[in-house]
């Protein structure tokens, strides 16, 4: 009658077993459940990054539908995206078993439902990157609606086949916490948003020239740049998902070298080019060097995971300046922090995984493995990175047919969506003085 | 009246009489434009510049364009001078100046979009005000195309009635050659606030000092003015008052029952207005509070604001397409 009562009752057998279980696989749950909550507290880096970067009208907007859109994206990655990653039965694209996951244990190893969980949070990090694109603009139930189905059709198939036994992870695709998975979806979600939403008014001058749409508090988007930095130990360290060897420490060493380069790097090359270091490309400059590290971030040495962050740096700055100049407006500048950065740091481990460390694929370029690893991680990005926009941009763009549009109305985003889309503002003082303008 | 020398003399007189033309809006709006005229009068007098130098228009524009001020509204006016040099600019510029502190006196709060006699955008030689709504056009941004339709609403209330009418013709003209405009228009005028939620409920304010109530300015007027508006513009209508405008319409074939329905709709709106809403200051000149509708009234007016949007929807849908009604 209760067929739940019957899972619950498993439940409590099993943690009945756990008892005389092994401590490592306690150690190992244990673990990545600090994992999955540091990727969790990212979503906050993501509100004050997206906040601070944007302007004061839509800050609770941003805030708000962040919390929602990750609620939504957790409902969604219960019901199905997590069969269709990791279920069984599977076709060339997704799983399709262990829909509407009960809980259950799964094999001797890491407790099941802290998997889940852990996976659960890169699922909704993944489509926070992409909503991220649709920063200043889009009507709120476009949100809704991109949240659902990115979370049903684009990111469970690229996950499935990277991380779920799909093809890629057959060809030993490299990609150790999802550069590709997380980062490049998420970012190629962004494209076709940036690319179908068109340019925030005020962003271009009719002449052509770029103008600057400040974000409203920079001091927000550090800190949201610092608890990303922080989680990512979660993100990269907690994908060890093991605490054998204290492996999971050689991990975080190189996610924060490669951040520290990011950000240095980024520094000297805005500093060279504009006369003055550019906070904005600073802050990039970190996340980036994170993004590339994630994929390559268990495969490669201390040195290479510098060489990786600091190359990220300078590209996300050339990045950035080459989307303003083709006129696709990235409010929060995800095509060039997750994108960019997610490529190079996908490919990066074709040039520097070790043999020793390459547990999954083979050794790099640089490593005696020839072009080999480089031509998977390679075609992983193409197919990957396709697939993902296709379908993001085929979504949006029926969406925008059903809807009517995928903008809000001119008007109200001259107004702000805290008060066109909400009813009230992030900021209640400020705005309703200007509001009298 | 000849007794009435100053702006506070204005504003005394103004509150003794305004009671007795409350019955309806063209009495009310009758009585308004004589206000006003009499601010001008001493306007000009205070000035101490002399006569004006040369011709001019001055008109209104928004809700008081459009005959449609309730009780109490903020001040939209600019000036339109024969020609132009600057001993002419300088003088409209200090009368404009002159006039926005007098009507303000008078009450007849500041205009908060600067659409004032004083502000230099809103007071020009024709030739300028010409170029100025070529501009306009061209550009095409948010906000020129809200100050346009701002401009297509007024009407001249001193001097030369010529000069708008001439303006507006240049519009039209512009329009003609460059249909393109309307779809900026109506890109413009997309947002109104929804008034009834799925379950067919009325959205009334949750919370502030207008608990209870319902916008009727942005989710019952605005959507049959701005719509209204628009095709006014695509037909070539000088007429300035909505319903007036909606009669013009009426006579096309294919606008007639939709037309018909909306004058009524839209007299009812502004009966509403003047007999049901408290006014305390001119934030609340467009606040209805729901509460002392009775069953009927709330019916009608729920049918009234799904009128209103899907008249709006059905222009916006209109000039999207390109087609002619349907034709």
């Amino acid at each position: 009658m209760f067929p739940y009562m019957k899972t619950l009752g498993n439940i409590i057998t099993e943690k009945k077993e756990w008892k005389s279980m092994d401590v490592m696989v306690l150690m190992d749950s244990l673990w990545t459940m600090v994992g999955a909550i540091l990727v969790i507290f990212m979503i906050g880096g993501f509100i004050m990054l997206e906040a601070g970067s944007t302007r004061m009208k839509n800050a609770g907007h941003i805030a708000g539908k962040t919390i929602f859109t990750f609620g939504l994206a957790s409902l969604v990655f219960w019901a199905a995206g997590y069969a269709f990653i990791f279920g069984g039965d599977a076709n060339f694209f997704v799983g399709m078993t262990d829909f509407f996951y009960s809980g259950e244990q799964q094999g001797d190893g890491l407790s099941t439902p802290v998997f889940f969980v852990f996976q659960t949070a890169f699922a909704g990090i993944a489509v926070t990157i992409a909503l991220g694109g649709f920063a200043e603009r889009a009507k709120f139930p476009v949100y809704i609606i991109f949240t659902i189905l990115f979370g049903l059709i684009v990111y469970p198939v690229v996950a499935h086949w990277i991380w779920g036994g799909g093809w890629l992870s057959e060809h030993g695709k490299q990609d150790f916490a999802g550069s590709t998975v997380v980062h490049l979806t998420g970012a190629m979600g962004a494209l076709a948003a940036t690319i179908l939403l068109k340019p925030r008014i005020g962003k271009y001058s009719k002449d052509g020239s770029v103008n600057n749409l400040a974000g409203h508090n920079q001091v927000y988007t550090a800190l949201g740049v610092l608890i990303l930095w922080v989680g990512w130990f979660g993100f990269n360290a907690g994908s060890t998902v093991a605490v054998a060897d204290g492996f999971f420490g050689f991990v975080a060493l190189n996610t924060n070298l490669a951040a520290a380069a990011g950000a240095v790097a980024a520094t000297i090359i805005s500093w060279l080019v504009l006369g003055k270091s550019d906070i904005p490309t600073i802050l990039n400059g970190a996340l980036a060097g994170l993004v590339a590290i994630t994929a390559s971030c268990a495969f490669v040495e201390p040195w290479a995971a510098v060489v990786i962050g600091l190359v990220a740096g300078f590209i996300v700055f050339y990045s950035v300046k080459f989307f303003d100049k083709i006129k696709v407006d990235d409010p929060i500048y995800a095509l060039s922090v997750h994108g960019a950065a997610g490529i190079w740091g996908t490919l990066s481990t074709g040039f520097f995984a070790t043999k020793e460390l390459a547990t999954t694929g083979s050794a790099g370029l640089f490593y005696g493995g020839g072009f080999g690893q480089l031509g998977v991680q390679a075609l992983g990005v193409v197919t990957s990175g396709l697939f993902a926009f296709v379908v993001s941009f085929i979504i949006l763009y029926v969406t925008k047919l059903v809807l009517g549009g995928l903008r809000v109305s001119e008007e109200e985003e001259i107004m702000g969506l805290d008060i066109s889309e909400h009813g009230s503002y992030g900021y209640p003082e400020q705005m309703s003085a200007k509001a009298g303008e | 009246m000849s007794t009435l020398r100053t702006y506070e003399d204005i504003k005394e007189w103004k509150e003794s009489e305004i009671h007795q033309h409350l019955s309806d809006m063209k009495s009310l709006n009758s009585f308004h434009d004589i206000v006003m005229l009499k601010v001008l009068d001493i306007a000009i007098e205070r000035l101490d510049l002399g006569k004006p130098p040369c011709h001019f228009c001055w008109f209104i524009a928004g809700s008081g364009g459009r005959y449609e001020q309730g009780i109490v509204s903020d001040q939209d006016h600019g000036i339109v001078f024969e020609s132009f040099s600057e001993e002419n600019e300088h003088y409209f510029l200090q009368l404009g100046k002159e006039i926005s502190d007098g009507m303000a006196i008078v009450g007849y709060p500041y205009c908060n979009g600067m659409i004032m006699s004083s502000n230099p955008l809103w007071c020009k030689s024709l030739e300028q005000w010409k170029e100025q709504l070529h501009m306009w056009m061209e550009d095409g941004s948010w906000k020129s195309i809200r100050n346009l339709q701002i401009f297509f609403d007024s009407r001249c209330l001193y001097g030369e009635e010529e000069y708008v009418r001439y303006l507006k013709m240049y519009i039209f003209d512009y329009q003609s050659k460059n249909p393109y405009l309307l779809q900026r228009l109506i890109e413009n005028i997309k947002h109104i606030k929804k008034a009834i939620n799925p379950l067919g409920q009325l959205i009334v304010m949750n919370k502030g000092e207008h608990y209870g109530s319902i916008d009727l300015k942005y989710s019952a007027f605005i959507p049959y003015v701005n719509a209204i508006r628009v095709l006014s513009i695509k037909e070539g209508l000088l007429k300035t008052s909505t319903e007036e405008r909606m009669k013009e319409l009426a006579k096309i074939d294919h606008l007639t029952p939709l037309m018909n329905k909306s004058i009524i709709n839209f007299q009812v709106l502004l009966n509403y207005r003047l007999s049901l809403v408290k006014v305390i200051d001119y934030d609340d000149t467009h606040f209805l509070n729901v509460n002392q509708l009775n069953l009927a009234q709330k019916k009608q007016l729920k049918r009234i604001l799904k009128d209103g949007q899907s008249i709006h929807q059905y222009v916006l849908n209109m000039i999207k397409k390109g087609d002619d009604y349907g034709v």
